[in-house]
């Protein structure tokens, strides 16, 4: 097992070794952006040398002048310091940018999992017990439907319907639902004020974590499906356990080990429609500054700071996910 | 050796009775009866296929004028006009911002008096070719690594597998902003930009899926027997494996153009201005989006579009998987 872990950890390194090579190279590739955006394209300077000479200058300030194995190797060895770089458009460290807004979105992830799996864990097994019912049918019709639409497209279809009503009534339905799902403007952290902060995230986390547990829910589905023709199972009938000892101890506990990885690899697609659900609901987040970052010129510094603590995080989840399933499996941990 | 070519068949091969082969309708009757959702999802992505080939007719849009009672006609060259808002822009039709759905205008206008409906039609061309381009980038590339690193394994496997996992470390959404924010190729935003980008962003998943299949197929007797005889491993891979992983192929593509639509909307969505002028169901819904009050409809009906293509074609590519690949079942 120990071994196991070790080699898992050492592998997560070089990924994110990659990681960060790879976001480097990636921001790199054009550099004429980002230093118009900080000369302001020169202005005022109508020779051709003088621009030349003002550009050269902003490369300099930002670091870009130097060769790039230099500049590679200086990142590098920041980067094992734990230090990401000046923001090219703050002039703040970014490490303390980022993680003033990590608070929200691990907040709205958390959230979203949560949401996931405590809806999709009793409809998972619902729909694999009472195959192919009216029940299944609808639970599964559902599934898809979520799993089908994009989650913006789903919250502004909130939002619509509960600012302005179903188009073929006049005004929201009620005063409550408006408030709790109707556009929002302003965050108010947890520790402030958890009740307005809830009316805030509410929304989100419920869209984002009903799409991630169409997901699990489907998985489980077929995991149960295939768990309850097992030899084991019939077993566990025969010896005349009850329905519920043997769906929640026999079954579902063996069906729930591939469905963690499933959860592991869900993160990565959460980060992302949380970029949106945090424009929509205007979270300042980790998805929100990323949009800001990239917009008109690239902020290298920033840009490579969000994904690799983004990479970081989806790498260390998916950690303890392979750790939870050796740990769950022993097959896998004597491998 | 000509005497032994000339020796006669001797007795025919007794008449064997061959089942005929049942005709096209009937197979996709039976897939309506069984996957009806699938039907329904490969209804509407072939409705999305027919406006991409049409264009829409009328300036700033009665698209419902009596000669054309579609809206839109086909014929339309694929690759022209997709982006060009002019065609249908009109001056004088400014004053008409945010007019009701009526007889006139399908779905109404919006905040600059141009028709929903026709601006429907020319996002949908170019929802289209984004993400026709972009699972034809991926694909294409996933699985030429998947095969190559499944099949030979080891070493090869094993490096290709951490650089594959890298990609998947970045969030895709982030990784496609940032590919068509630096774009070096292109003076501006430019769709094929965006289609490379998703392509990228899409070949992990591809890789790892064709990967999969091949390390099963690869252990088959009849991929040892064509090493026995011979064969090299490019025919071995081109001749034996490749056609045992079609049909996962085909999976993918179908779900992947639903995921590659979704993700060009994202991005018109937070992003308009990483995408080229021109009509963009994503764009469309993000400009509208403080209208929601006053103007439901302007965005009622872009959110819809997104909705029934993205759904549409996750729908046609469940069932195309249960039916031709069920291995593939997650």
């Amino acid at each position: 097992m120990q071994q196991y872990i070790i080699r898992r950890i050492l592998l997560n390194f070089f990924v994110i070794f990659l990681v960060a090579t790879m976001v480097f190279l990636l921001v790199r590739i054009d550099t004429s952006n980002v230093i118009d955006a900080k000369t302001g394209g020169c202005q005022g300077a109508n020779d051709e040398a003088l621009i030349e000479e003002c550009r050269a200058i902003a490369e300099a300030q930002l670091g870009l002048d130097k060769p790039l194995p230099e500049q590679y190797w200086n990142y590098m060895t920041d980067l094992a310091q734990f230090d990401f770089g000046i923001s090219f458009k703050s002039q703040n460290p970014v490490w303390g940018e980022i993680k003033e807004r990590l608070e929200p979105t691990i907040q709205l992830g958390l959230m979203q999992i949560i949401i996931a799996v405590i809806v999709a864990l009793p409809v998972g097994v619902i729909s694999a017990i009472r195959q192919d019912s009216p029940v299944d049918y609808f639970l599964r019709f559902f599934s898809i439907f979520f799993l089908g639409i994009p989650v913006f497209v789903v919250a502004i279809f909130v939002i619509l319907f509960t600012s302005s009503g179903f188009p073929i009534f006049d005004g929201p339905p009620s005063d409550t639902l408006a408030e709790w799902f109707g556009p929002k403007v302003g965050y108010v952290s947890l520790w402030e004020n958890p009740w307005e902060n809830m009316k805030i995230m509410l929304a989100p986390a419920l869209i984002g974590g009903l799409a991630t547990g169409a997901v699990i829910m489907r998985f489980l589905r077929s995991q149960m499906l295939e768990v309850l023709r097992q030899d084991y199972v019939r077993t566990a009938w025969s010896k005349g356990l009850k329905e519920r000892v043997i769906i929640i101890r026999h079954a579902l506990k063996n069906a729930l080990v591939p469905v963690l990885t499933v959860i592991g690899i869900l993160l990565g697609s959460i980060v992302s429609g949380n970029i949106v659900l945090e424009q929509i609901y205007t979270i300042p987040g980790i998805g929100n500054y990323v949009v800001f970052a990239v917009a008109q010129s690239p902020d290298f510094p920033v840009v490579q700071g969000i994904v690799i603590v983004v990479a970081l995080g989806l790498v260390f989840i998916n950690l303890l996910v392979d750790i939870a399933y050796g740990w769950l499996d022993p097959r896998i941990r004597y491998s | 050796m000509a005497q032994e070519q000339a020796i006669p068949i001797s007795s025919p091969a007794p008449a064997m009775e061959i089942p005929k082969r049942p005709a096209w309708w009937k197979g996709a009757l039976k897939f309506c009866r069984k996957k009806p959702l699938g039907a329904v999802g490969l209804g509407l992505a072939g409705l999305l296929l027919l406006l991409t080939l049409g264009t829409p007719t009328g300036e700033v849009g009665s698209p419902s004028l009596p000669d054309r009672p579609l809206g839109f006609e086909l014929g339309e060259s694929w690759f022209q006009r997709y982006g060009s808002e002019e065609v249908f822009y009109n001056q004088e039709n400014r004053v008409r911002a945010y007019e009701d759905p009526s007889g006139n205008h399908w779905f109404g206008t919006d905040n600059a008096g141009r028709d929903i409906w026709a601006r429907l039609v020319n996002g949908a061309r170019r929802s289209m070719f984004v993400a026709l381009w972009a699972l034809a980038i991926a694909t294409f590339v996933g699985t030429t690594i998947g095969v190559v690193s499944g099949y030979f394994g080891k070493w090869l496997d094993t490096s290709v597998q951490r650089v594959m996992d890298a990609l998947q470390s970045f969030p895709p959404l982030i990784l496609l902003i940032l590919i068509v924010s630096v774009n070096p190729l292109t003076d501006g935003p430019n769709l094929l930009v965006i289609a490379f980008a998703l392509g990228l962003v899409g070949i992990p998943s591809v890789q790892r899926i064709v990967r999969g299949v091949v390390l099963s197929t690869r252990e088959q007797q009849y991929v040892e027997a064509a090493r026995v005889i011979g064969a090299s491993d490019l025919r071995t891979m081109r001749y034996y494996i490749l056609p045992n992983i079609m049909a996962s192929i085909i999976v993918v593509f179908s779900t992947g153009l639903g995921v590659a639509i979704l993700a060009e909307s994202a991005l018109g969505f937070i992003a308009p201005d990483k995408l080229p002028t021109g009509t963009s169901w994503g764009v469309m819904l993000g400009d509208e989006q403080n209208a929601i009050g006053t103007a439901p409809h302007a965005v009622f009906f872009p959110a819809a579009a997104i909705a029934f293509s993205v759904l549409g074609f996750n729908l046609a590519g469940d069932a195309l998987r249960d039916v031709l690949d069920p291995r593939l079942r997650l």
